[in-house]
């Protein structure tokens, strides 16, 4: 099923990547792994070397903050943030 | 003309001028630390990034204008509990690019930076379970190569020495103190708080360390280490250069560990025309002003044409074009400075 997938903008003027993307998978790590099919770079920023969430990241599905298992429906909003920290 | 590119806490900012004339292009990478700049084989510039939010970056670039991220930046072996926290240096040697990193470690490339391989005979060396991190954390911040040799320098750690193309690794400490060791205490393998290091190109063997603690030299390698600080307002710092054409060493003395800033606030290049057997202040240009600022161990470079340039934590450049003759503050000024490279 194809979902919607935003990106913050501090991501995405540097790694070089659409701001919006459309993507495919029942959860959100199947939406991730389909993301990075299409925009590879964004694999290590999105996600530590444990293959996790990275602490300062926070994903939505659908306007709530979601695990890599979190279950993802047709039509879904996926959006990417960066959690309010450092200075 | 020079380029000089200027990694800072809030992007990278690229100056173009010359003598009191200068512009700025930038920032680039909005809001991202930038932590050091390379060239890869084919010519391309590098430049290293870093986010609390989304990690490392490399990004590459023909021109410095329009940059490409690179796919697959040094990355920790999944399960590791390491994290990559930063690219402190990269290192071209003619034939591979390395990169220092941390958590410390070093990687190197075959591809111009596309995909990196970690060093194992270094980054798992039997010493490792005894690194541990000094204020400026577990990071390896500088690499040279000479006479199929190479160094890292590793802080809190060590200089490390590979004489067989990195297979094997030596620490390289002798003669430098140990930090916090009494003095009668045995000396312990690693636990020397390296800051810088420079080369004699020419005769890879005569070297230069900026410690943490005090100036050194060494003229076998690394194999013993010798003070040397005649003339130096402190032995502290992270800034050590050597001009390959007349063997001028640089350094820019700051008070001490617990206070990182000029002594009295008068911010200087001190300069050695005798293999560091004497230092005395660079040359002219600098101001009475007290300036309380320091320079870090990435955030210096210079050419063989005579340019030398450091970037302060205040953020400003000062640069030489005469081998430390005389000196201007270039009048831009920048976030927290973390490196600089002339480009040309």
């Amino acid at each position: 099923m194809t979902v919607r997938v935003r990106l913050p903008r501090v991501l995405t003027d540097t790694a070089a990547v659409a701001p919006r993307h459309e993507a495919s998978g029942s959860t959100l790590g199947e939406v991730l792994e389909s993301l990075f099919t299409t925009a590879p770079g964004l694999r290590q920023h999105l996600l530590d070397e444990e293959g996790r969430i990275r602490p300062h990241v926070l994903i939505f599905v659908d306007s709530v903050k979601s695990d890599l298992d979190t279950a993802v429906g047709r039509d879904a909003d996926v959006q990417v943030l960066q959690a309010v920290s450092g200075g | 003309m020079k380029r000089i590119a200027v990694g800072t806490d809030k992007g990278a900012y690229l100056l173009q001028g010359s003598g009191s004339s200068w512009e700025v292009d930038g920032p680039m990478f909005p809001g991202w630390k930038v932590t050091a700049f390379g060239r890869a084989g084919d010519g391309a510039h590098l430049a290293a990034v870093g986010s609390n939010w989304f990690g490392i970056g490399i990004h590459r670039s023909s021109d410095f204008k329009e940059w490409g991220d690179t796919e697959a930046p040094p990355i920790w072996p999944e399960g590791s509990s390491r994290k990559m926290e930063q690219v402190w240096v990269f290192h071209d040697d003619g034939e591979r690019l390395w990169a220092g990193v941390a958590d410390a470690g070093l990687f190197v490339s075959e591809d111009g930076a596309s995909t990196w391989a970690p060093v194992e005979g270094l980054n798992e060396h039997p010493t490792r379970p005894n690194w541990v991190p000094g204020f400026g954390g577990l990071c390896a911040h500088r690499i040279l190569t000479g006479a199929d040799r190479i160094w890292v320098a590793i802080s809190a750690v060590g200089c490390f020495r590979s004489d067989d193309a990195g297979v094997t690794w030596e620490p390289k400490n002798d003669g430098i103190p140990a930090v916090d060791t009494a003095d009668d205490a045995e000396r312990p393998e690693v636990g020397y708080c390296i800051h810088g290091l420079a080369q004699d190109v020419s005769e890879p063997k005569r070297m230069w360390r900026q410690d943490h603690a005090g100036m050194f030299r060494s003229f076998d390698g690394g194999d013993t280490w010798v003070r040397i600080e005649e003339g130096l307002p402190a032995g502290f710092g992270f800034v050590i250069w050597r001009h390959s054409g007349t063997g001028r060493l640089f350094t820019v003395p700051l008070h001490s560990s617990a206070s990182r800033v000029p002594v009295d606030g008068r911010l200087r290049v001190y300069a050695s025309d005798d293999d560091g057997d004497s230092w005395q202040v660079a040359g002219t240009g600098w101001s009475d002003s007290p300036q309380y600022t320091g320079v870090l161990r990435g955030a210096f470079d210079g050419d063989d044409d005579g340019a030398f340039c450091v970037g302060t934590t205040g953020g400003k450049v000062w640069l030489t074009g005469d081998i430390g003759e005389t000196w201007m503050e270039l009048e831009p000024s920048f976030p927290r400075i973390a490196a600089v490279r002339i480009l040309e």
